[in-house]
Parts: structure tokens; sequence; C-alpha cells
């Protein structure tokens, strides 16, 4: 008997299996809940595949969006429908970053203890942190160009503005033949050469790490042969003498590939990791696309080009648009969001600091340099009303026309904002691009001042 | 919910807090050894360290011999084949055979003197006060008016969730359910018995079945109820049949003929469904024969400690095993196959002795090899899905079942949408194989899990309520029902939410089908009949156990 009770024990054994099994699935219950009430496949809250509760608005409260049982409803209005629908998302999915796919959970009203219980069958509302009417500002200056154009808060993370071009109505059928672009959210999943802009990252290593920075200048011809080759860095006139300070402001390309190859590789590849550009940025479950970039340490033709934002950079808008945050945050990068806090605490609590991107002494002798930019070239005069920090870029890439960029934050109690603008084959980034940034901001300005 | 949650914890507390002292039955009384008391019905005498009362010399056999209670005064003795012979009163014993042995007897073995004597009248005076101050199982009242009030909030939920679909019949259902249950104990209670924790916790368990058969088909839920009233009824004949050990043991070759029967009669007649060729009709009538041999198969693997040392009766188990998991194996039912194997382990690990290990061994590999080689491209198909069902392109394939039980549960969120307010019934067999999610859609996560603890409760239980156990047959049919039990769970639970290939096996008392829920309370008989509290099993004779 006694041998039969004690190998009866190994019931105990099966328990603890059933037992531990059950603990694995409560525990992913845990993790995943929201994200399993959120499938598709629950017809609890999705009729014929699409999502039957739950309403989009914008920050003030402008709906985008309101599901229900009987479809989709989005905005009455044929521009807040083209230029949100990246934000707020389509009935199929195609756009993943899209609210309604990212934020179902939040929608249908999950949560942990009541699941989708909901008596009224309404959903709750989520309030975007866009503002639906500097999307439209955005959406009308990128005028039928490709493009994309971002703002966000760099003090609460806020992202007030985010269009991609070319869009769609949702309420319209879509051809076949542009499918894959007017999905594609340019903003956070496109990686592209950054051009001149990319100079800010030039210029923050050689803060960092040329102490003799004052002494440097730089004899521009306006084509800028270099070694023995054929090799020319061209300028857009002849700068004639320029010092560091000149150089980002005349935006020289002789002065910049001389200052990269004095930095070297290493260096500038440390600060392009060190400002988030080579990494993608993680928010409300967003994964942006990671730039990539090339910085040889045994080819100093290559690596000029590099350093003045050609070759074989590609940089995300999304991570240009915080690290711009970063600067005029004294160094510190906010992690951007789509969602409007809710909860009192979140308010208490702030805005999520993703790291240091810079020093601070970096940060500040970086944004002097950038309204000199807007003093000495850009002329203050175009941005009304506007503390304005900036740098324009224009990207060769083998296009008809080079592609236009304008990044840059403004100074503003009221409204500190980070920007950037991108148009695929727009032209000079001073001239094509500045303007779409100065109408959106200006545009948030008006309602926004006074929130 | 809160509700529930008090049922089961009461429940589970009483089940596993109370415990019986193990009786004393007689004494073993050694030369120059001392005396031994004896607590089972069923003693191996000999040198093994296992052995129940053990004497270290080398003249005595490992296992020399097995002493087993007759009645009051009386034992009966068998020689294991032991080298140096047993003798009594001078008398070599034949190891073919058992003697009595009456108070006083002289035994011999490997030339150590050694007799039985029973316990003084004073000893057994002490022995029932000893009992008598064991913890009592909690009265059923409180325990039955929650499961009642239970049931009538269940009620009030899918009259509310379903509105008009609802049936008279279904509503009747629970009402029916809850008188009986009322009587049951009621009669039992006034025949002096204690302990309905167990019946409790069943109870309870089909309620929730009720609520998730009226859920899915109102019109079902009356047939459901019937069954179930046919098991309570079997369990009931079981607990009184289990109570008179040789006339079990008699019926075991009938059992073993009814079995084979019925299996084969399945794969004759048998008529597939999702796959597995496990269901035969009679008339109007549909019945899943394996559930019921299920049942079988527990008393047929279980054995007397005699028995356990006896050739024939192991060969026999054995052969009986394969023939059913031949059959299962024929009829393509893969879930069913890996309890009967489960099953077939842990009952062989409890039986396995010197020499039955071989031929347990030998069939299990067997039936190993048989199972391999019939499910390998079927398991090959599950397994391929299985812990991949969220890739895009199974969820909707071969994952379509556990993606829609995991996203239809976790909205039913940790308290469920209400009885009869799910959507995961639309998704086939929800209502059995997938009845994990059903429960956590409807009655929440919570609920769910506790049913879980219903089923690791009630073998928690059978495990230790062994401790006291006067019959190995007791025993092994405790562990090989909890067995059954558990890998059910196991394989339902696990199955449906991805973390084993989906097998589709009902959830004891829970899923959905008839010839579940009365195999899953006749079931419950033989946890009953190792429930050795004082008057608490039906299966015990009052104020013998
Ligand atoms: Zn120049």
């Amino acid at each position: 008997m006694r041998k039969q009770e004690r190998r009866a024990l190994i019931c105990l054994l099966l328990a603890f299996v059933l037992f531990a099994g059950t603990g694995v699935f409560t525990y992913r219950y845990f993790k995943d809940g929201a994200k399993w009430a959120g499938f598709y496949g629950n017809t609890q809250i999705f009729t014929d595949g699409s999502i039957n509760r739950g309403t989009v608005t914008d920050r003030h409260d402008e709906l985008l969006l309101h599901c229900s049982p009987d479809g989709l409803e989005y905005s009455d209005d044929w521009t807040t429908r083209v230029s949100t629908i990246h934000a707020v998302g389509d009935l199929n999915g195609n756009i993943s970053s899209g609210a309604i796919n990212m934020f179902a959970s939040q929608l249908i009203g999950y949560d942990i203890v009541n699941g989708t219980y909901d008596t009224s069958a309404n959903g709750k509302t989520i309030q975007l942190t866009i503002d639906a009417e500097a999307n439209r500002t955005a959406y009308n200056a990128l005028n039928g160009r490709t493009g994309a154009v971002g703002v966000y808060n760099w003090q609460t993370g806020e992202i007030v503005c985010m269009v991609s071009t070319p869009s769609f109505d949702p309420y319209e059928g879509v051809s076949e033949d542009n499918e894959e672009s007017i999905y594609f959210n340019n903003f956070l999943s496109g990686a592209m050469t950054p051009g001149s802009t990319f100079k800010l990252v030039t210029a923050a290593s050689v803060i960092d790490n040329l102490a003799d920075r004052d002494e440097f200048s730089f004899e521009c011809d306006g084509v800028n042969q270099y070694g023995d080759s054929d090799t020319e860095f061209r300028c857009v006139y002849e700068h004639g003498e320029v010092d560091f300070r000149e150089a980002l402001a005349v935006s020289c390309n002789g002065a910049f590939g001389k200052l990269s190859r004095e930095l070297g590789g290493k260096a500038l590849k440390k600060t392009t990791d060190q400002v988030g550009l080579s990494k993608s940025l993680e928010f409300d479950g967003i994964e942006t696309a990671a730039g990539s970039f090339k910085f040889p340490t045994d080819d100093d033709v290559r690596l000029s080009w590099a350093g003045i934002g050609q070759a074989q950079d590609l940089v995300n808008p999304c991570a240009m648009m915080v690290y711009m945050g970063a600067i005029a945050n004294g160094g510190e990068a906010i992690e951007p969001t789509l969602i409007k806090s809710t909860s009192f605490i979140d308010e208490i609590r702030g805005a999520k600091t993703i790291g240091r991107y810079l020093d601070e002494s970096t940060a500040a002798e970086l944004k002097d340099m950038m309204k000199n930019n807007v003093v000495e070239n850009y002329g203050e005069e175009n941005f009304p009303g506007m503390d304005i920090y900036a740098k324009s870029g224009s990207a060769e890439t083998g296009g008809d026309d080079s592609d236009a960029w304008f990044v840059g934050f403004t100074n503003d109690e009221e409204a500190p904002y980070a920007f950037v603008v991108w148009i695929k084959e727009g032209g000079a980034g001073a001239s094509d691009a500045a303007p779409v940034a100065g109408q959106v901001i200006q545009s948030l300005q008006n309602s926004n001042y006074y929130e | 919910m809160v509700l529930a949650a008090y049922i089961l914890l009461i429940a589970i507390v009483s089940l596993l807090t109370t415990r019986a002292t193990p009786e004393i039955w007689g004494y073993y009384l050694v030369e120059d050894g001392g005396s031994f008391p004896i607590t089972h019905w069923e003693n191996v005498i000999g040198r093994s360290k296992s052995a129940d009362l053990n004497i270290p010399l080398v003249t005595v056999s490992n296992n020399q011999a097995i002493l087993s209670r007759y009645d009051d005064d009386h034992w009966l003795l068998k020689d294991l084949e032991s080298e140096n012979g047993t003798f009594v009163n001078g008398q070599q014993l034949d190891s073919d055979k058992r003697y009595l042995i009456e108070p006083g007897d002289e035994i011999v073995m490997g030339g150590v003197y050694s007799t039985v004597t029973p316990p003084s009248v004073e000893e057994s005076m002490n022995n029932e006060v000893m009992r008598r101050m064991d913890k009592e199982p909690v009265a059923p009242w409180k325990i039955l008016l929650a499961i009642t009030i239970f049931q009538a909030m269940t009620v009030v939920q899918l009259v509310l969730g379903m509105g008009e679909k609802i049936t008279a019949g279904a509503v009747a259902s629970f009402i029916v359910l809850a008188v009986v249950m009322w009587a049951y104990v009621t009669f039992f209670k006034s025949m002096g018995r204690k302990g309905f924790e167990m019946e409790m916790i069943a109870f309870f368990m089909s309620t929730i079945n009720l609520a998730v058969t009226t859920s899915f088909d109102p019109s079902s839920t009356f047939k459901e109820l019937v069954a179930l009233l046919l098991g309570v009824a079997l369990m009931i004949f079981m607990c009184v049949y289990l109570r008179d050990l040789e006339r079990t043991k008699k019926v075991r070759p009938i059992l073993i003929g009814l079995s084979v029967m019925a299996l084969l009669i399945n794969l004759i007649f048998g008529r597939a469904e999702f796959g597995a060729t496990n269901w035969i009709s009679i008339g109007s009538l549909q019945m899943q024969p394996s559930e019921i041999v299920k049942l079988a198969f527990v008393a047929i693997g279980a054995g007397t400690l005699e028995e356990l040392y006896d050739k024939r009766n192991t060969v026999m188990y054995a052969l009986f095993s394969l023939y059913c998991l031949a059959c299962l194996a024929l009829m393509n039912d893969f879930g069913t196959a890996l309890i009967f194997f489960g099953t077939y382990l842990v009952v062989s690990f409890l039986r396995s002795g010197d020499f039955s290990r071989m031929i347990l061994t030998a069939v299990a590999a067997g039936a190993m090899g048989l199972m391999v080689l019939k499910f390998k491209s079927h398991v090959a198909e599950r397994f391929a899905s299985w812990g991949h069902v969220w890739d895009p392109e199974i969820m909707d394939a071969g994952g379509y079942q556990q993606t829609r039980t995991m996203s239809m549960g976790a909205g039913g969120g940790l308290l469920g949408l209400g009885a009869g307010n799910g959507s995961l019934k639309g998704v086939v067999a929800s209502n059995t194989d997938l009845v994990f999610g059903f429960v956590m859609e409807e009655w929440g996560l919570i609920i769910a899990v506790l049913l879980v603890m219903c089923i690791i409760t009630l073998s928690l239980f059978a495990v230790m309520s062994i401790v006291a156990g006067r019959s190995t047959f007791y025993t092994i049919c405790a562990c090989g029902a909890a067995t059954i039990f558990l890998i059910q769970t196991m394989l339902n639970v696990f199955g449906s939410i991805d973390l084993f290939p989906l097998t589709g096996v009902t959830f004891p008392f829970v899923s959905t089908g008839g010839t579940s829920m009365l195999s899953s309370w006749a079931m419950l008989a033989y946890f009953k009949a190792s429930d050795m509290r004082r008057d608490a099993s039906l299966a015990v004779r009052r104020g013998e156990g």
C-alpha cells in the first residue's frame, strides 16, 4: 500500500502542470489581453470585419471618425478626411499605424477588469493630439505634391500635425496603381536623403569634438574640388571665406565636407546615434522607420558626402522632428504621442523623455546658429509672429528636382513646436518647404494660443 | 461573481483542510520486533523499505506476503512466491491461495515468528475518539444556498441577455437542477452523511454547463439536464456498488466485455464529426461510447494489492489498454487516445511492481509506437500551427478557433459580459472544445480559472484522501479518475488557448455534451469511494469508514 500511496503523488505533478499552464495563460492575458480583444476576429466588437464602436476626435473634439455597427463614419469635410486618414486609419487596416488599428483596444473601451463590457455599446472616445485645422492647412500647402509634414510640441510631446501625401479619401475607391504609396505614412515610415538638414548633426558633432572650431575657415569657390579626382562639393554660389557659423547659415557644402573630414567617420557616427537618427522610435505602440547611415573611415570623399547629408544617408522625418525638439529643449528629447492624455495622473507626470540627445551647451550653441540661419538666410519677415529657428535642405536624389526640406522649431512658451517638412522633388528647402512650415505654424498658433 | 468565488472557496478550503485520521485495524506482532499498527486493509509484509509491515531480515523476501482484512477478527494471508516460504501454524502456504488467519495464529517467515491481533476494545474506543476530533466537513447548507442564488442569478442573466430566444425548457432545467441538488443533499444528510463538497463543486460546474448550453442553444438544455441527472444516478449507484470490493472485482470481466463491445460497435457504426469517428446514433439518441469506456477503464486498471502481484491481472489490463488505444487510433480520436494513454501511464506507474514493470513498459512502448504511426500526419498538422496561431497566415486558418477563443475570451475581461451575451458561440465547437473561452467571455477570466481550480481541487483531494485508504483498488481508482480529469482539462484548456495543439476533448462537467456530462458525474464515484472522512463517502458503509 505504502508504495502505491507514495506513487500517487504523480497526480500532484499533473495537477501542477495544469496549474502552471493556467498561470502562464493568465500572465499572457494580462500582457496581451487588450491586443486579443481588439483582434478583428472578435465578433463582439467587429461587424463584418469593421470595428463597431468608438469615436476618434482631434484635439479640439472635432469628429474625425465614428464607428458603429452600421459602418465607419468619417468627417463630412473632404480635406479633413484626406489630411487625417493616416492618423485615423482605414477600415481594412491598410494604414497600420492608424488610430483605428493601433488603439482598437481603447476605442472599444477595453479594460482588463470589464473586458469589452459596455452597456451602451458606444465604445470610448479617443482624442488624438492632432489639430485637424493644422492638418488641413498642411495638406493644402503641400498642394498635390508628395511629402510629409510633422509638428509636435517639444515640451509635452503631443503631435499636433501629421500629414502624409499622396493621400486618399476613405469614402472613395482607391485605384490599384497608387495603392502602395497612399497607404504609406511618409512621416512615420519613410526614410529619405536628408540633404543639408543633416548639417545640424555634423554641426553638433563639431561643437562636441572640435575645440578650435572658432578658428575654422574655408575658402568657397562655389565648385570646391577635392583631392586629385574630379570630386566637387558644389555650392549654390561662391560663398568666399566662411567660418563655422557662417558655413551653416549659407549651408556651404565645401566647408561642411572639410569639417566632416576633420571629425572623422567615428565621431560623426557617434553623434548620429546619439541624436536618435539611426534607430527607430517607439511611442503609443507605433514603431517608426529607422534611419541608416554609412560613415566610412577610409574614404574621405564618401565621408564628406555623408557629412552633408548625401551619399547613403537616410533619415526618418519623425526622428528628425524629435531631434529638433531636443535642440529646442536644451538637449533633452521628449517622446512624441498621438493620444491626448485623459488621466489626471498623466497630466501631472508630464511628458516622457527619451533621454539626452545633446549637452545643454551644445544645444544652446546650435540653437543660436539656427536662429542665425533664419536671420541671415531665410528672413524673419517670412515668419511673422514666430520666434523661429531652422535649417533648410535640398537633397539630391537623382530625380527631376531636389527634395525640399525645412526643419526646426519655434521657441514660444505658448506654442513650442518642433517641425519637419519634406517635399519630394519640391525644389529648394528655403523657398519651397519653408512656406509650408510657416503656414502650418501660423495655423497652429491661431487655434492653440489661448487653449 | 463574488458568490461563485465564495462557493468555490468554501468547498476548496473544506476539502483540503479536513482530513481523515488513519484507523487502526489490528496489530501485527513480530518476535523481538515489537508490534506494528495495521492501518490499511491491504498490507505488504517484507524486507523492502516500502513494505507496509517491514521486517528487516535477510531471510525475509522483499515482498514476502500480503495481509488483507477479511472481517473484524479475520485476516487473509497470501504468500508472494517468497524465497523461504511462509508458514502458518507449521503449514507452508501455497502461493496460489489465500489463507484465513485467526487472531493468535503463528506465522513464520524466514524463521521469524509473528502474529496478528485485533485492536483491544479500549483502543477501538480511542480510535473512535480520535476520528471524532477530526475537523468536520462544513455543513452544506450555506454553500447550497449560495449555489441556488447563483443559479437564480444565472437564469436572470440569461433571460436579460437572450431575451425571447430563451425557452421555457431551459429555465425549467435550472429549476430542476436546483431541486435535485437540494433533494440530494437533504436525503443523504438525513441518512447521516456528511461531506458534500465534491458534489457541490460538481453542481456548481454543472450550473455553468447549463448556462453555456443554454446560451449556445436553449433547445438542447433539457437534454443536457437529463444526461446530468442520469449521471448523478449512476454516481449514486456506483458508490453503493463500489462499497463491496469482492463484488466490484467480480463485475470487472463484464466491464471489459462491454467496453470491448462498445468500442467495436463504435468502430463499425461510428459517425465522424470534426475528423474523429467517435459518435454513434441509436435512434435519435447520439452518444460517444469512448466517454463511457473511460469509466470502465479506471475500474479495470485498478486492482487490490493482491491483484497487483498477479501476473494474469497485469497482462489483462495491458492487453485491454492496448485494445482501447488501437480502437481510438482507428477512430482517429487523437484527444481521447491521449487521455487513455496518459491514464494508462499513471495507472501503470501505480501498479508496477518488480515483475509487472516489464509488461507494462513493453505495452506502453507499443502503444506509443502505434500512436506515432497513426497520428503522425494528423499531429504534424496540428503542431504546425501550435504556438503560432497569431501569425497572419495562420490566425484565420489553422489557428482560427484558438485566436477566436483568446480574442473573444479576452473581451470578457475578468468579470465577463454576462451569461447569454457572448459572441464566441458563432464559432464551431465553442461550447465543447473551446468552452474555456466561452466561459471567459460570458463569465470572465476569474470564473474560468476557478473552474480549472475545481478540477485541481478534486484531484488534490483524491491524492490526500488515499493516505487513509483501505485498498489499492480505491487508491488507483481515485488517481485514475483524477488523471483523466486533469489530462482532459489540460487538453481542453491548453488546446483552446494555444498552450498545446487543439485536440478537441471536453472539459469535465463544463463542456456541453450528454455523454461527457454523464461520465463526469459517474467519475465522481471514484473520488467518493476514496473519501475516508467519517460518513463522508456514500461509497463507504456508515460507521465502517
Ligand atoms: Zn560654399
